[in-house]
């Protein structure tokens, strides 16, 4: 026995090479090395999407041609790093080539950058071209008012681009009482909102869809920085935060007197919770917009202020299945007088928005399969939109993904009813280097 | 890259508690519950002799205090801990898929709550995807689960789930990584010989597992858990998972490569750790939103 036991113990190590005749453990065929301090990364991708029905203001049944590669670098020092992510791309539906910097980004602890002691290890900054998110919301956001990409998003590209980079300096705090991000965004970056050049929408004005493909001339964009703050503080299994913003609403809904559209001045105040309940997860987040630019609610040309509350909850139902809800509410204020002033009161929203939320996500196939379906209704509105979506990836090197853009409803102008002639199939290929 | 995270984590994350064989958190090499398999593999190939030396007298034996030790040996060694790890995920078509990242846990109390960060390097559609774990072994509590997905800049709070999902794509359990607490299942000592104690775990709730009961070797040297088979109710041992690599470091035995095997498809997952240490002295703000968005580069490269 005594034999047996030293052999064993010594075999530890023989054990495993007897192992790797069979089995793959040889470093080699698993490609790694040691970690590089600056890697490069990346993919390129072919996606196309079409609509279900033609649109009478567009003349492409496209709605998405791409022919993509993103490149990533990175490179760490001690205590702060770069990186850098950018995608080159050709838009077929628009017949351009782009290319957009989502990321070039210096992160790291403030003393990294300037010594400030112990002070500055309480202290880390984010400065440059980046994304950025936060809230409590899936696909809904309140208080993030950060730059998101809509026209990506109902062509079916990637989720990754429903947000767009901004150039900002982030500062975040971490301290006993709780932290804080402060966000600062010199130029004011607005949504990548419908404007006509991939799907037409509903004017008021014109009563009718059009495909304007238009831009907010310069004028009409606001001059001053963007100020977004975060406090949040976790307690227990419970995480709070309140938010604050002060910029401009990020898509223009407003109108001059002379008809152009553009930005008006927005402040945003808010709150959030969410908390482990029942075996799933609860969400509850409201937001106070002030629309400064109309007060009183009586100016038809610039949106109300508005309250908006969002509850959520998210479970695994069974094995590899999840399902979420949420309900979210746009309450209008001073609702008396936008009706005593509206120029086109046949098409005036409800005093209360009232939207519904279901998710499902199933995965299979030892997760190398993912089934997604979204869908948005609005009860006061009677419409809604259906996200469907299949990614499969059995290896690393490749993803194949499909879905389609559904938008329903009954009233031509109502918020998802006039995009129905965007309902879109789309399928992406994606191939990692 | 959403996408691959999403539905690795979003969906169903646990890592829990708990485990396997007996463990829980890991690092670096306890990342797997499992343990320790070279001991149990030649003692089961080479040496079928041990097995038929049992002990005289079965009842003796302190079943939970081994259960007990073999948790701390396989989830709790040194205070805290780092490791970089691989996986090697092998279908049954021989397809092969990798994934590459370093785990950090620290230790509230030894077989009690820890915390723990994943930071994932590879494959490139989850580079610099984090994962982070606030693990009770209150069984009434859900553990705290978080995913940051840098595409979005997104810290993305993850519902607790069935812990018996594959960890990240792996034929790993969630809960072979976090550990599944010692609790959850009833021992009883089927066998001791000179080198292990080969104990039957069956669950207390059955209804929340896949398998009817579980055959653990423990190793008596290092109170690892070197080998388990899992069991259906017809007796089928459908699923193993095992220690292929055990090495002493800073003097804590430590399993530094484990496999875990789909006896059905004939599916398996390898699982390598490198650069392991203990007790760097990990603070608590190590485990915080953070490092989610601005990762503790010291303790990563």
């Amino acid at each position: 026995m005594k034999f047996v036991l030293s052999t064993l113990t010594l075999c530890v190590g023989l054990s495993g090479s007897v192992l790797a005749q069979e089995e793959p453990w040889d470093m080699e065929e698993w490609g790694m090395e040691e970690t590089p301090s600056h890697r490069f990364s990346g993919f390129v991708e072919l996606a196309s999407g079409a609509r279900l029905s033609s649109d009478p203001v567009i003349n492409t049944e496209k709605t998405l041609a791409d022919l993509r590669a993103q490149l990533q670098w990175d490179k760490d020092f001690d205590a702060s790093g770069i990186k850098f992510t950018a995608d080159f791309y050709y838009d077929g539906v628009l017949d351009q080539t782009k290319l957009q910097v989502r990321e070039l980004v210096l992160q790291g602890s403030l003393n990294a950058l300037v010594d400030l002691g112990d002070w500055g290890k309480k202290l880390d900054v984010k400065v440059g071209q980046q994304i950025l998110t936060w809230g409590t919301g899936d696909y809904v956001f309140l208080n993030d008012l950060f730059a998101k990409d809509f026209q990506s998003f109902f062509a079916g590209r990637d989720d990754d681009y429903l947000k767009a980079p901004s150039f900002s300096a982030k500062v975040s705090g971490f301290f006993d009482w709780a932290n804080v991000d402060l966000v600062i965004t010199p130029k004011f970056t607005p949504d990548n909102y419908i404007n006509g050049d991939y799907f037409s929408f509903f004017s008021p004005l014109a009563g009718t869809n059009i495909a304007p493909g238009f831009d907010v001339s310069s004028p009409n964009k606001p001059s001053s920085p963007e100020y977004a703050m975060r406090i949040y503080k976790t307690i227990g299994s419970t995480e709070y935060a309140g938010y604050a913003y002060t910029g401009a609403h990020k898509s223009p809904a407003s109108f001059t007197e002379f008809g152009e559209p553009y930005f008006s001045t927005l402040r945003v105040y808010g709150a959030s919770a969410i908390t482990p309940f029942a075996n799933g997860l609860l969400n509850i987040e409201m937001a106070y917009y002030d629309s400064t630019d109309d007060e009183q609610g009586s100016e038809p040309l610039v949106p109300n202020s508005q309250i908006r509350w969002l509850l959520g909850y998210e479970q695994e139902l069974v094995k590899n299945l999840t399902a979420s809800a949420q309900l979210y509410v746009e309450h209008t204020n001073d609702f008396d007088a936008l009706r005593a002033n509206s120029l086109a009161p046949e098409f005036d929203p409800n005093r209360s928005r009232v939207l519904f939320t279901q998710r499902f996500m199933y995965r299979v196939m030892q997760q190398t399969l993912t089934l997604n379906a979204f869908n948005f209704y609005s009860t006061s509105d009677e419409d809604g939109y259906l996200k469907l979506s299949a990614d499969y990836s059995p290896v690393d090197q490749w993803q194949l993904s499909s879905g389609f853009n559904l938008f329903y409803g009954k009233e031509q102008f109502s918020f998802f009813k006039q995009f129905e002639d965007a309902s879109n199939a789309f399928v992406r290929f994606k191939y990692y280097y | 890259m959403l996408k691959k995270i999403l539905n690795v984590f979003t969906l169903s994350l646990p890592l829990s508690i708990g485990a396997p064989l007996i463990g829980a958190p890991l690092i670096g090499a306890q990342l797997i519950a499992v343990p320790l398999i070279a001991a149990t593999l030649i003692a089961a190939t080479l040496i079928a002799a041990p097995f038929h030396a049992m002990s005289a007298d079965l009842s003796s034996v302190d079943v939970a205090s081994i259960v007990k030790n073999a948790e701390k040996a396989a989830y709790y060694s040194g205070n805290d801990g780092r490791s970089d790890a691989r996986m090697m995920i092998v279908d049954a078509q021989d397809r092969k898929q990798m994934r590459q990242f370093t785990i950090l846990r620290r230790d509230i109390e030894d077989n009690g709550d820890q915390q723990m960060m994943v930071f994932f390097s590879r494959p490139a559609d989850v580079k610099d995807t984090v994962f982070r774990v606030e693990k009770h072994v209150d069984l009434t509590v859900e553990d705290d689960r978080w995913l940051y997905l840098p595409a979005l800049d997104l810290v993305k709070r993850i519902s607790s789930g069935d812990k018996r999902t594959s960890f990240v794509g792996s034929h790993f359990f969630y809960e072979d990584v976090s550990g599944r607490a010692i609790s959850e299942d009833s021992f009883e000592l089927q066998q001791e010989t000179d080198v292990a104690y080969i104990l039957k775990a069956t669950p207390k709730a059955p209804d929340t597992v896949e398998f009817a009961h579980y055959v653990v070797t423990i190793d008596k040297k290092t109170k690892l858990p070197i080998l388990i088979n899992f069991f259906k109710a017809d007796n089928i041992n459908y699923r193993r998972v095992e220690a292929v690599k055990i090495e002493e470091i800073q003097g804590f035995p430590t399993v530094v490569r484990s496999k875990v095997s789909d006896l059905e498809s004939g599916a398996y997952t390898l699982m390598e750790f490198r650069n392991i240490s203990f007790d760097l002295g990990l603070g608590d703000d190590v485990f915080s939103e953070r490092s989610l968005r601005n990762p503790p580069r010291e303790w990563l490269n």
